[in-house]
């Protein structure tokens, strides 16, 4: 159920990155409604498959973003890998522990994508990056608002409907 | 040995799979531009739902604009009434030009027929990223698209076909950072690349000591292999004098209107 959740999710993010915002939002502007999927997965769940589910949807938006299939996979891959392994450092009971981490992966990306765009001869992708990281960077914290609040909303309106994923938060001390 | 890996299961665990990670990624660089399977079925996989999406938005469009925004209609009216005395006493001028026009568009579509040809499609969806430039179009290899063929509107060049499924082809536009096309100044041919910085183009490799000013015309050299000569890239915005160097930085304004691609044409013709 929760594997469905984070597919469904993903795949209903990817179709409104690539066919919705493009007609409201200019084309630098986008929230980036993955990297705070990978970025809640990394909150919650475990290295293996967290792991293969951040790869995996890295490579479906490599077919939708950029010039190069397994950029975004990488980078996804480095950012789960990167929450996952400083969760535990964190206080788990702060409502603003997610939309810090998609502050700092968000920062991440950037410093990931300029990194790798580098051998993929992507020319002056850096100052594409620079140019639009803040701009970037409130969307993506923005996004990550709205989605708390429809997911606190959900909650609250359908008392019974537990939505899958939001409560394994503890479980990461697991392990 | 057993142990050893049970103990350090994780550590192996992620450094297996960053270094399969980037073992594709780089094997997808050193094969170039050709489209995957796996690209290819998720990219056709999504036509329908693209499709969908995209006839939904224009319903829903529609119905905004005809219905639910006519709350002035009456007041627009009269300010219409007035504004329609007025274009009918131009009319008759605009009438002689249009017939002047028409003329001449023929001879242009003449001309593109003999030259090169053309396949319409349209922009169904957009880069998934910000960070990236990137359009998809409603046209694709059982339309005869192949990778790496240039993609144009009447204003000039919007880019080149990078990913072909069977209906749908991923267009990278001449302003993403990794395009780079041959290009030349149209009034004293200085060559240079066009390489695309987001919004703008630069034009690198232009000589310090050409005359380039603001507002000349570049076009498409035709050595790059993908574009045909003289196709329209932009105008010059700016130029930054040097003292010193071989060099002239130059950026350039492009001249199509890429918020508001909509309706493409791909040149079959001229793919590698």
């Amino acid at each position: 159920m929760r594997i469905l959740f984070y597919l469904l999710f993903g795949l209903v993010g990817l179709l409104i990155q690539t066919a919705v915002f493009p007609r409201i939002l200019p084309f630098y502007l986008k929230p980036d409604l993955i990297l705070v999927l990978i970025v809640y997965i990394g909150i919650s769940e475990k290295y293996s498959s967290g792991g293969l589910f951040s790869y995996g949807f890295g490579l479906l938006l490599d077919v939708f973003a950029g010039s190069s299939l397994g950029m975004y996979g990488v980078v996804f891959l480095l950012i789960f890998f990167g929450v996952r392994s400083t969760i535990c450092y964190f206080n788990s009971e702060n409502p603003f522990l997610l939309l810090f981490l998609v502050f700092c992966a968000t920062l991440f990306q950037a410093s990931l994508l300029v990194l790798l765009g580098a051998f993929a001869e992507a020319g002056a992708l850096w100052q594409i990056v620079l140019h639009h990281l803040p701009g970037q960077l409130l969307m993506n914290v923005f996004a990550a608002v709205l989605l708390m609040l429809f997911v606190t909303w959900l909650q609250k309106r359908f008392f019974r409907l537990v939505v899958p994923g939001l409560q394994r938060l503890d479980e990461r001390y697991d392990d | 040995m057993f142990d050893l890996l049970t103990r350090y299961r994780r550590q192996i665990l992620i450094s297996a799979l960053i270094l399969v990670s980037l073992l594709f990624y780089s094997s997808n660089l050193r094969r170039g531009g050709a489209s995957t399977l796996f690209e290819r079925a998720v990219l056709q996989m999504t036509v329908p739902i693209h499709s969908a999406l995209d006839t939904i938005w224009q319903g829903a469009a529609d119905i905004w604009t005809h219905y639910l925004w006519l709350v002035d209609t009456a007041e627009k009216n009269d300010q219409l009434l007035t504004q329609n005395r007025l274009l009918h006493s131009e009319l008759m001028q605009v009438q002689e030009i249009r017939l002047a026009n028409e003329r001449l568009r023929k001879l242009l579509e003449f001309k593109a027929e003999v030259d090169l040809v053309t396949l319409p499609a349209q922009v169904i969806s957009e880069d998934a990223s910000s960070w990236f430039r990137t359009v998809v179009i409603d046209k694709g290899a059982d339309d005869g698209v192949l990778e790496g063929m240039p993609v144009v509107v009447a204003e000039g060049v919007v880019g080149r076909t990078i990913r072909v499924a069977a209906q749908q082809s991923r267009v990278l536009l001449i302003t993403d950072a990794a395009s780079a096309v041959a290009s030349l100044v149209q009034k004293n041919r200085t060559r240079g690349i066009a390489r695309g910085v987001g919004a703008d183009l630069t034009l690198d490799f232009a000589l310090r000591l050409k005359d380039i000013a603001e507002g000349d015309l570049i076009v498409t050299s035709g050595t790059g292999g993908v574009f045909p000569k003289g196709l329209t890239i932009g105008h010059v915005d700016k130029v930054t004098p040097l003292e010193y160097g071989l060099f002239q930085p130059i950026s350039i304004k492009p001249t199509v209107d890429f918020s508001r691609l909509e309706e493409v044409l791909v040149l079959l013709r001229e793919g590698p």
